[in-house]
Formats: structure tokens, sequence, C-alpha cells
């Protein structure tokens, strides 16, 4: 009797592993294929279609930077974390910005707030005057509380790989530039 | 004398299959991190502004509301911007003194006054008659601590002027959530 239970528990063992491996590569073929992302939510296209006013007003559509690892960020010039997060932009931007980097901020503010805050900065990648309205924007692409910073990375064949609200940390980045670029 | 293995076998049974779902788990975390981007983790659990920030109010007399935050721990309010108005004055709201807030160094922001936990403020009407329904509107904008931050959030509550002599009216809560930012 003992001998047919621990069978049954054998088989019961091999059984988990199998249905581990399944999970492990469907698991595996999904965040590969930049498919892990909220029900519900805009992809890619939705993004790289935007066109919105540089701070100078000459409108920039958002798919001139397909091909290169994009890190699009919703930001604010009322917002410490935000401007916090971009001193690290943008050293990111100018050390690998030649190897395909490249950030573009969506600024849920006014032309003038952000035309005084880049040149403050030396903002080295383009801001985007998006106003009020970029938070809808972002909320189509997974920013379901409407808050700031919120990021979305996508990668050299226009895939969104990474959705994130609050802010990026440098580890983070690292590993985007490690992996992506 | 069977009962005693077939206990044996169910105890057994229990923990194959507690082992079986450790397995998948961990085997999903590990391709999740092999294969892919492995951000995850990274992204705090947050409360949508109106959760964060409650809102109520109640009037006080003929001539005076009471308006309330409720800042849930680990959020703050920025004093310098609450603002209130009256919709469909008058009444109208007099000069509201705002309570002093916590100082907070901004690294950015300079010093500023923050509100945590509960805040009062005492808001003056003049024009109003008792009876007389009031629709209140609260704006408001924070932070979490996180590192996250909200834009200006508008919240509205409807009272009733109370009748002179009756005392305060009941504490109502801001209406149910937005649908947009300034709906």
């Amino acid at each position: 009797m003992l001998a047919v239970v621990k069978r049954s528990a054998r088989r019961r063992w091999w059984l988990a592993i199998a249905l581990a491996g399944v999970a492990a590569l469907a698991t595996g073929v999904y965040v590969a294929r930049g498919v892990w992302s909220p029900t519900g939510v805009a992809d890619s296209a939705a993004l790289l279609d935007v066109a919105l006013p540089d701070a100078e007003g000459k409108e920039q559509r958002l798919d001139q930077w397909r091909g290169k690892v994009l890190i699009v960020n919703f930001w604010a010039t009322w917002c410490a974390p935000c401007r916090e997060e971009m001193r690290e932009f943008i050293r990111f931007q100018h050390a690998d910005g030649a190897k395909g980097l490249q950030f573009v901020g969506i600024a849920v503010d006014q032309a003038d707030n952000v035309r005084q805050y880049a040149k403050e900065i030396e903002l080295n990648y383009p801001a985007l005057i998006g106003g009020l309205g970029a938070m809808q924007l972002s909320q189509a692409m997974g920013n379901e509380l409407m808050a700031l910073p919120f990021t979305v990375v996508v990668s050299r064949d226009g895939k969104i790989v990474h959705r994130q609200l609050g802010p990026l940390k440098q580890t983070q980045l690292e590993q985007i530039v490690g992996k992506l670029l | 004398m069977d009962l005693p293995l077939i206990s044996t076998g169910s105890k057994l049974k229990r923990i194959v299959d507690a082992l079986a779902v450790a397995v998948v788990l961990a085997a999903m975390v590990a391709a999740a991190r092999a294969t892919g981007l492995d951000l995850s983790g990274a992204e705090p659990k947050l409360l949508p502004p109106e959760q964060a920030f409650r809102f109520s109010a109640r009037a006080l007399d003929s001539k005076t509301l009471e308006g309330r935050f409720d800042v849930v721990d680990g959020y703050y309010l920025y004093r310098d911007k609450l603002h209130f108005v009256l919709q469909a004055a008058p009444p109208a709201l007099e000069k509201t003194e705002l309570p002093a807030g916590q100082s907070k160094h901004d690294e950015f922001f300079g010093d500023v006054e923050i509100y945590r936990g509960a805040v009062t403020i005492k808001l003056p009407i003049a024009g109003g008659s008792p009876g007389q329904s009031l629709v209140l509107v609260a704006d408001s904008q924070g932070c979490a601590d996180v590192g996250v931050c909200y834009p200006p959030t508008r919240q509205r509550v409807r009272l009733t002027v109370p009748q002179a002599g009756a005392g305060s009216g009941p504490s109502v809560a801001a209406s149910p959530p937005r649908k947009g930012l300034f709906d």
C-alpha cells in the first residue's frame, strides 16, 4: 500500500515538473515578445502615432524615433520625483544616445514652464508639450491613476517592454540599456 | 490497519501538491527573469487621489463651512495648492485662513508646507440663507512618499446651510471619483 502511495506521489512530481516547464515556457515567450502588459492598455502603435509640439512649438511625431530604444517619460515641473529622475535620464542620454537610446519627455504642463525648466537643467532630449491632455494619453498607456512620473519603454522593434508608474531607478536604466541596446 | 496508510498518503498528496505549486511559481519567475526585462516589483501600490486625500465638509452654521482632508499615511498635500470655491455663488466664500502645515525641505521647490493626517479648514461664507443648497469645490495637489505625484484633483461636496440656532449640519463626504481631470 505504501509503495502504491509512493508511486502515485512520484507521478505527481513528474506532472508538477512538466506543468512548471510549460508555464515557464509560456511566460518566457510572453515576456520575450513584449506582450506582458495589462489588459485593455494601448499598444506601442497608439503611442508612436502621437504628434505633439516641442518646447519651441514645432510638431514632433514619436514614430521618428522608431528603431531606437525609446523611453517615453510623462512628467511635469510641479512633480519633484519627476525632476529627480530626469537628472539620471540626462546622464543616460548623454552616455548612450549615440548607441540608440532615446528619451522623450511628454510634459503634463504649460509650454512656458517646460521651456524654462528645460533650459535650467540643460535638457538634452526632446520635451514635448502635452498639457493636461497628456494625462489621458498616459492613462491609455496604462497609467490608471494618472499620476507622475510614468514611463513607457519601447524596444527597437517597436514593442512596449515596460510601463512604470514612479521613478525609474538607476539600476533599472542600466538593465534597459544592457538588455535592449 | 489501512487507515493510517491512507492518512499518510493524503498528507503526502498535500505536501506534493504544495511543492508542485511552489515549483510552478518559481519556474515562472525564473523564466520571466531569464527571457525579458525584469523591472518588476518597482511599481508601488498606490491609491487614487480621491482616496489618498479624502475630502469631506459640513456647515458649522449659516456663516461658516468646514472642509476636512483625511490624508492617508504615506501621502501628503501641498498647503499652497489648496483652493476652495462655491459653485453658483452667492453665497461666496470669504477669505480663508489655511492652518499651518508641516515644513518640508524639497530639493527642487525649497521649503514648502505640507499636510499629513487630518486637516480641517474653516471657510467663512457671506450671503447664504438657511436651507440653501451649496456645492463646495476643493482643489488640492499632493504626492505619495514613494515618489509619485498626482495632478491637481477636484472634489465636490453638496451641503445645506443650516437654520439659525440649529447647530452644525452633518459631515458629507466628497462625491464619487472623477472621470477625468477637473470634471
